[in-house]
């Protein structure tokens, strides 16, 4: 699972509506991939991503510092930088954690299981 | 000539088969549940429209994965052409993805697919394509934050009008206003096939020598004939949609329009716009 899916991703629980984004990401294995840096692409998908996640995610797994706010003017070597957080970063194994309802959900080979049980929809 | 009319013949005989297990297996799914009732206590309730999407179509494709997806390869045309007209740099979901098939048609858009059946998923992720497990009721995604979503042959799946039109609403609430949603679902008014009834029982048929492991073997219940012939058959519930069914289902969502409306090769489609 790549960062910019982890971005768009909220727990479903239901009735769980507070800080249910973004989910932990806790004990993960990560795998570096290898994709063509295209800048325009990047510039789109942060305009789709929600960057203080981002920032928070990337922060609480040591891979990246970035500033709080998106910038307003990116360098050339800070989108080198995003493309490789967004796509070149592939986490194949641990799992997600809501921070509302704490509700679990793990990533195996590279797999998010976000199915939830009966109870829970 | 004499070809023509055995195969005529066979499919006929399938038809009939089609029916009397619709209503057999129902009954045997009913004294299931209540067999499980018993066991589990009432601390687990589940549905008898679950249970029948459970039993005749998640579990279906979870054995018959394998072989479904080397059956699944050729994209159809109106969904190549949806995918192939958006811009580049847009994100979007697959919701039902199956084995991926769509999800390496546009390198330029970045995709997410789901789908319900962890087999199918494993075939994505080993081709490379970024996928996981997900329940198209329920999906674990932020609401007003996709581009675009394709649910190929997926609502068909769904065994009431209410789940149908839930599942087609789950997917606009997802997508950004202004944004569309591209539906496929199996028609009733089909060119080759008559059917008599719109919620039948499809049969797949699996060489079993070559996808089925002894695991999943065991799993099934086997009827005397299946032992000794080498193909295993499973069926998978559809409902087949009537002209107009799916638009009206959209109109019944508040937060969904029809922008387009067609038929393609047995199938009803709707380009619907997140309002």
């Amino acid at each position: 699972m790549r960062l910019i899916t982890h971005n768009m991703l909220q727990c479903h629980v239901k009735g769980c509506t507070k800080d249910n984004f973004p989910l932990k990401l806790e004990e993960i294995e990560i795998e570096e991939l290898e994709a063509e840096f295209n800048a325009d692409f990047i510039k789109s998908m942060l305009n789709r991503l929600d960057w203080k996640a981002l920032a928070q995610t990337t922060f609480s797994l040591g891979i990246a510092q970035l500033p709080e706010e998106m910038p307003e003017e990116l360098s050339d070597e800070m989108l080198e930088q995003l493309h490789h957080i967004l796509l070149e970063i592939d986490i194949t194994s641990g799992r997600m954690v809501c921070q509302g309802c704490n509700h679990v959900y793990p990533i195996r080979n590279g797999i998010p299981n976000m199915l939830l049980t009966e109870s829970e929809v | 000539m004499e070809k023509a009319n055995i195969k005529r013949k066979s499919s006929e005989i399938e038809e009939e088969e089609i029916k009397e297990n619709v209503n057999k297996k129902i009954d045997t799914t009913e004294k299931e549940k209540i067999n499980d009732e018993n066991k589990i206590g009432k601390s687990q309730e589940i549905s008898e429209e679950e249970k029948k999407e459970e039993h005749f179509v998640h579990d279906v494709y979870e054995a018959i994965a394998p072989h479904f997806s080397d059956t699944r390869y050729k994209p159809w045309p109106v969904v190549d052409k949806f995918l192939n007209d958006l811009q580049p740099g847009l994100i979007g979901i697959d919701v039902g993805c199956g084995n991926g098939k769509y999800l390496g048609i546009n390198k330029n858009v970045y995709i997410i697919g789901s789908d319900r059946c962890s087999n199918l998923i494993k075939i994505c992720k080993e081709r490379g394509y970024e996928s996981l497990v997900a329940d198209n009721l329920s999906l674990p995604y932020r609401s007003d934050s996709f581009d675009f979503a394709i649910s190929i042959a997926v609502i068909h799946h769904f065994t009431t009008p209410e789940r149908r039109r839930e599942a087609i609403e789950e997917i606009l609430r997802v997508l950004k206003k202004g944004c569309k949603v591209l539906i496929f679902v199996w028609a009733f008014e089909q060119d080759r096939k008559k059917y008599d009834e719109q919620d039948v029982l499809i049969p797949w048929h699996i060489p079993k020598k070559k996808y089925l492991n002894k695991k999943s073997l065991n799993k099934k219940d086997y009827t005397e004939s299946e032992k000794s012939e080498h193909l295993v058959k499973y069926e998978r519930y559809y409902h087949l949609f009537k002209k107009g069914e799916l638009d009206d289902l959209v109109d019944q969502i508040k937060i969904g329009k029809v922008v387009e409306t067609g038929y393609d090769r047995d199938n009803w489609y709707v380009i619907a716009e997140r309002i």
